[in-house]
């Protein structure tokens, strides 16, 4: 045996040096190529209103490294978890490869020796190249026989796939007949370019071997070339888009994903309210539109789209990205052709620095692209799953409502029924046009204190309009009135001071009135000096939590079921009775996936039932929406496509005889849903606070309290 | 050709307020407004669309006039901000709800001041006190004729085509102008909601005001608002809403008492 | 002097309405100590004629031909100038709705609109009326003579018969408007059967509790005893049980029945609303806590399947 502390292999071997100089050439040439596609991209960007992304650093490192680096996301789904690994790692592998022979041969470092060059140069590239043959092959299976609906079907998908296979079969080629032809040594540490030497040996003499190697060595190289000039114009760019996609997403929670809108200054400045043109959206959502891998994860969860509508978030997104690239000036309002770039943003204030009229003439959006058609817009619940699915962080959401602010605020063109609760926000301060009910009327009874009677409340108990005003949730809020009661907590509720916080309207699209909810709201709770709020409505929560505090309304927010679960805890609650039937729990989106709140109910469901909740298939950060969010409970949504029956589906799929929930808008759209699914089975709908309060009475009470 | 529109509005009580929370006061004779809202009357709204989509025909001008207290401000920048293109709020300064005489009285009066129109609309009734008269009084103080119930407008050979509801079914009524009208809803004038933006530039356009004495009418009589008529009495209706359970030994025996029920109120209508 | 009007449209006949009219215009000619005198407007068929004069002292007929309204108002107008009458009442039909305040101006007499009860206090009439959407009721007195009022004519009580009918027919003797400046071109008779869900005076309606289409087949049978029209809640219509056109509720009809006879009908507070304007709610369901119970006048707890049939049986022998 040789000794393999003197392990190497000759660079360049086979190709005359006379010709090296071409490879170079190719390599600063497509560099160049791909340089300039991502710089044209990033100038559209910088077309961009300013957001501010880069602030910090150490966390977005963080999450470059969870979700960037370590992939977090894309090993969500069971193929991608395989393929994308496979050639994402071979592809880091080979390009450390590449990396080591330039130091060795440009910088003339010699590190690619010995045992280092045997187990990683050799043996360890040789399996994550095959790792990559792997990953297309699975790739390409998927696409061609399993072929998920979610994926988009372009040619340009199979070229890189196809292009990617042969990148990697032509580097083993070269790396088998360069064994074959020169009966390398040290060839068994390339186990599977070995197994390609020998087979050629049986075909080819040596000479032969070498020849095709050269053939085969510049194959490569025009394909590796060609490939990276070509990736940034293709979804390819993600390579580099995706980790800046990442590096720059929001460190917020999605339930604070809402853009703010100055509308007044909109209103001096002429600029459109919403997003009318992409003149209006951020350079991070431009981004955003680049960065989009089509990987259709986000429109696979969307539940509107489950549910056979139209809206197609994916859809949305390389839309938009087409129209951007297709009107690179034009999309923004800016003249044809024109060499100056007289638009560059640097953080400042476009709307302000773009010149009003430029921005009226660029072209609009909403309705000149399929997806962006108004009907699909209103079809959005603002579930945010779509946010939560995908890998690059694009967010979704958001841009829907910035479309919708357009459509509602300078169109005024928006689904009747939505108007009505608006307008009706507008004059009545909840979006329940037509209820028989007040605000107070489910305090019949009890002795709840409104703030301005009580001295010496400690926590408000904000109500919610879907609480108070919805017949079926006023069990609810009584429930919680109750146990509050019980455990001796010092509370009080607005009353008829109440209002909507502002959450139906902001998600329509009327930030306008949202604006003036918050004010009024946040104005009378700073006077009442409301320090600590309790809610059972987790759309109020979001509302406070992640929008008021720039109103100046700042409080420690807590959702009844945070609440309660901390009074059991405290011994303050305790149950007496358990629940012996099958209890599964639906996590509210606003609560759940928007604000991380996940164990809370799930600890009443626990101390309330006998039996272990049942888990669904799609709980947590991909539950499913019950369909009621966005504004769209305030919506007829078509018989056959109901958000709430596709929910209830699966409520019932798991044999639960009681679904426990923990938002107003969840228990009346869920009720809805399986009433009309449940047949003959007894299936019912009941908030963790209407649970916890039916353990907490021993049985005497049990019937005298019972609403 | 361009029609010089006038809608009347009316602000009242909203008309939604709960049951529970509607209480009067019968010494004033008037509903408290307690934590409810004021809003324009729905039929009004309804007058107001339907001058819109005739302007957006027809062209033309669309002013939209108020008597009302102080408050009666917000339903005209509601107007505005629907796109009518003038606003005149008469303050009512006396009784807070005067008769429909003196209301028409004091339209009357306003529109004269105006000048030239060509037809006034108003909503068919009001969803407070449903009064039901002020387009038909209006017509008479103006001495011009007056179609009822219209629920479309459309320019017509020699003036409107103006179709509206009966009881059984429909009638087509061409008219000449100047003309009152007083519409009812249809599924075609539906008020528009406001864009925002023109919500906001609603707050900055001018409002006239007049005053009862600007306007020439016998100040006095109108401010007490009821030489036409008086309410002398408002009141609640003591309701029994206890849902009656009919009950008995046997299901036949309850049913019997729940037809019989069936027949009392179906009988005495 | 001081008589009491009537006015009547003869296309109408003597129908329910007409009679309720001529009831309240006969008590409040009593306490005036007046006569009622009857306007029939257009050409009455003997049978009109003779119920007419059957309950009035005295008839004018003004055959004036079709309905025109400012040829029928000054027809009106100078009849009753003529008689000079305490009082002008008219029916609830939409021709009266129109003429009433009009007339009223040109009589220099004050009109009311949908008058639940006439009563004379100290010379003076006084209408009782529903306001704010039947929340409350006021009472109104007209300041100025003669009171021209439309009733909810079917409210009122028949007029009793005259111990003859009377002879005083005589034909109004008028000097009518050559130009008008509006003119009625076309009247259109809509689906004169299926009268409309909102003016219906019964409703039976029924909900998902039925669990499938067929029990609205029963449904139909026990409306048809009361005369009444069909509906359904939104949960029922979205079912495909039966057509949307009968979905009542917020984003249906919105309905004011005499009865509304809700059938397996939950009561979601979507459905009350659109309800909320019936006089009278009554309810068939198997739940007591069922929402709708809060607004029934009276209900009965039981499964439908088997109040239905007894109460289809109980109707049509109550009914004979």
């Amino acid at each position: 045996m040789m000794n393999p502390e003197l392990a190497t292999r000759e660079v360049f071997w086979n190709i005359p040096h006379s010709l090296v100089w071409v490879m170079y050439l190719m390599f600063v040439a497509s560099m160049a190529v791909a340089a300039y596609g991502i710089y044209r991209r990033v100038q559209i960007w910088r077309r961009g209103l300013s957001a501010k992304r880069f602030d910090r650093p150490l966390e977005r490192l963080k999450l470059l490294l969870k979700h960037s680096a370590a992939q977090q996301r894309t090993v969500r789904e069971k193929y991608a978890a395989i393929f994308h690994t496979f050639i994402y790692t071979g592809f880091i592998v080979l390009a450390l490869a590449t990396t080591v022979v330039a130091i060795e041969y440009d910088l003339g470092l010699p590190v690619m020796q010995g045992r280092f060059y045997l187990y990683f140069q050799s043996f360890i590239v040789d399996v994550f190249g095959v790792l990559v043959l792997i990953g297309v092959g699975i790739a390409l299976y998927r696409r061609a026989i399993v072929k998920p609906r979610k994926l988009v079907y372009t040619d340009e998908a199979t070229l890189i796939l196809t292009a990617i296979f042969l990148m990697a079969l032509t580097g083993f080629l070269v790396e088998g007949w360069r064994i074959g032809a020169t009966d390398e040594v040290w060839g068994k540490w390339s186990p599977f370019g070995y197994l390609l030497a020998q087979a050629s040996a049986a075909m080819l003499s040596r000479n032969a071997m070498r020849a095709a190697h050269f053939g085969a060595w510049w194959t490569h190289a025009v394909l590796v070339f060609g490939f990276i000039a070509w990736s940034p114009f293709t979804k390819m760019a993600h390579v580099v888009f995706a980790p800046l996609n990442i590096y720059t997403a929001s460190l917020r929670p999605t339930g604070a994903a809402l853009k703010n809108l100055d509308i007044e200054k909109a209103m001096e400045s002429g600029a459109p309210l919403g997003v009318k043109s992409l003149a209006q959206f951020t350079w991070k959502d431009l981004a955003d539109f680049d960065a989009c891998t089509e990987c259709g994860r986000c429109t696979g969860v969307c539940p509107a789209h489950t549910v056979g509508k139209e809206l197609s978030p994916r859809d949305i997104i390389l839309d938009l990205q087409k129209f951007m690239h297709a009107n690179p000036r034009a999309a923004f309002g800016l003249p044809n052709g024109n060499s100056s770039n007289g638009n560059s943003a640097n953080g400042g204030d476009q709307a302000a620095s773009r010149k009003p009229q430029a921005a009226s003439e660029a072209l609009p959006i909403i309705g000149a692209l399929a997806a962006t058609s108004p009907a699909a817009l209103w079809q959005c619940t603002t579930c945010g799953a779509c946010m939560e699915a995908c890998p690059v962080f694009i967010e979704q959401m958001p841009k829907i409502v910035d479309m919708r602010r357009f459509l509602v605020m300078e169109e005024a063109d928006f689904p009747d029924t939505m108007a009505d609760a608006v307008t009706s926000m507008e004059t009545r301060g909840h979006p329940f046009k037509g209820t028989q009910s007040t605000r107070v009327d489910w305090t019949e009874g009890l002795q709840v204190q409104t703030m301005a009677e009580a001295k010496d409340a400690e926590v408000l108990f904000w109500v919610g309009c879907g609480g108070a005003l919805i017949e079926r949730n006023q069990k609810t809020v009584r429930a919680t009135a109750q146990l509050l009661h019980k455990a001796g907590v010092k509370f009080a509720i607005l009353g008829r001071e109440e209002k909507c916080t502002g959450d139906p309207a902001r998600r329509i699209g009327n930030e306008f009135l949202f604006e003036m909810l918050a004010k009024e709201n946040t104005e009378k709770l700073n006077h009442y000096g409301v320090k600590k709020i309790i809610t059972s409505c987790p759309h109020c929560f979001n509302t406070f939590r992640n929008e008021y505090p720039q109103y100046g309304g700042e409080y420690e927010v807590f959702h009844h079921s945070e609440y309660l679960a901390k009074l059991v805890d405290e011994g303050r609650l305790a149950p007496l009775e358990k629940n012996d039937k099958k209890i599964t729990f639906h996590d509210p989106c606003y609560l759940g996936r928007h604000n991380g709140v996940f164990d809370a109910p799930r600890q009443l469901v626990q101390i309330a039932a006998r039996n272990a909740p049942i888990e669904m298939a799609q709980s947590r950060e991909n539950g499913f929406c019950c369909g009621g969010g966005g504004g769209m409970s305030f919506i007829d949504e078509p018989k056959d496509q109901r958000v709430n029956q596709e929910r209830a589906r699966q409520i019932l799929a798991t044999g639960a005889d009681i679904v426990a929930v923990g938002c107003p808008f969840c228990t009346t759209m869920l009720e809805d849903g399986i009433n009309a699914r449940k047949g003959d089975r007894d299936v019912r709908v009941m908030d963790v606070a209407e649970l916890l309060w039916q353990a907490v009475q021993d049985s005497t009470t049990n019937g005298a309290n019972k609403n | 050709m361009p029609v010089n529109i006038i809608v009347c509005v009316k602000q009242i009580l909203d008309p939604e307020i709960p049951s529970r929370d509607f209480r009067v006061d019968a010494e004033q004779r008037e509903a408290v407004r307690g934590a409810a809202n004021l809003v324009t009357n729905i039929f009004c709204e309804n007058a107001l669309e339907t001058a819109l989509q005739l302007k957006e025909k027809s062209g033309g001008k669309i002013t939209v006039i108020s008597y009302g207290a102080d408050s009666t401000e917000d339903a005209l920048r509601k107007a505005l901000a629907m796109k009518a293109d003038a606003a005149i709020h008469i303050l009512n300064d006396g009784q807070a709800h005067p008769d429909p005489l003196s209301v028409a009285q004091v339209l009357a009066a306003a529109i004269r001041k105006l000048g030239e129109f060509d037809v006034v609309m108003l909503g068919r009734e009001s969803g407070d006190w449903g009064v039901g008269q002020t387009a038909g009084l209006l017509a008479e103080e103006l001495g011009v004729a007056a179609v009822a119930f219209v629920d479309k407008v459309e320019i017509g050979a020699d003036g409107l085509q103006l179709k509206r509801q009966t009881d059984v079914g429909y009638e087509r009524v061409a008219a000449t102008m100047p003309l009152v009208i007083s519409i009812t809803n249809d599924e075609h004038n539906v008020p528009r909601i406001p864009k925002t933006r023109d919500v906001m530039m609603s707050f900055r356009q001018p409002l006239t005001k007049w005053t009862l004495e600007d306007l020439g009418v016998n100040a006095a009589e109108v401010r007490a608002g009821n030489h036409y008529y008086a309410v002398v009495d408002l009141f609640i209706p003591v309701q029994e809403l206890n849902c009656e359970f009919v009950d008995g030994d046997t299901l036949e025996a309850r049913v019997e008492k729940f037809a019989q029920r069936i027949i009392e109120v179906t009988g005495s209508m | 002097m001081n008589d009491v009007i009537i006015s009547l449209f003869a296309s109408a006949g003597y129908d329910r309405a007409a009679q309720g009219v001529a009831g309240a215009g006969r008590r409040l000619a009593a306490d005036c100590g007046a006569q009622l005198h009857a306007v029939i407007i257009g050409a009455p068929d003997a049978a009109m004629k003779a119920a007419v004069a059957a309950v009035a002292d005295a008839v004018t007929i003004a055959d004036i031909g079709d309905y025109q309204t400012e040829i029928c108002l000054s027809a009106l107008t100078q009849i009753c100038k003529t008689l000079a009458p305490q009082a002008v009442l008219l029916s609830n039909d939409f021709y009266s709705q129109e003429l009433a305040p009009r007339l009223a101006h040109r009589l220099g007499g004050s009109a009311v609109a949908d008058g639940l009860a006439l009563n004379l206090v100290e010379g003076k009439v006084r209408v009782n009326r529903s306001v704010y959407g039947g929340k409350a009721m006021a009472t109104i007195e007209l300041q100025r003579s003669p009171a021209v009022v439309w009733l909810r004519a079917r409210a009122f009580d028949p007029a009793p018969l005259r111990p003859e009918a009377t002879t005083a027919i005589q034909p109004a003797t008028l000097d009518l408007p050559t130009r008008v400046s509006t003119t009625i071109i076309e009247r259109k008779v809509e689906a004169g059967d299926e009268a409309r869900l909102e003016d219906a005076k019964v409703i039976v309606s029924g909900g998902r509790g039925l669990g499938s289409p067929e029990p609205f087949n029963e449904l139909q049978k026990l409306a048809n005893i009361l005369g009444a029209q069909m509906a359904a809640s939104r949960a029922a219509c979205d079912a495909g049980w039966v057509p949307p056109s009968w979905q009542v509720g917020q984003t249906g009809k919105k309905v004011a029945p005499g009865l509304y006879l809700a059938v397996a009908i939950h009561g979601a507070s979507q459905h009350l609303a659109g309800i909320s304007d019936a006089k009278n709610i009554a309810a068939i369901n198997i739940d007591k806590d069922a929402p709708i119970f809060k607004q029934c006048r009276f209900g009965i707890v039981e499964d439908y399947r088997k109040v239905v049939p007894l109460l289809i049986a109980r109707l049509n022998a109550l009914k004979k």
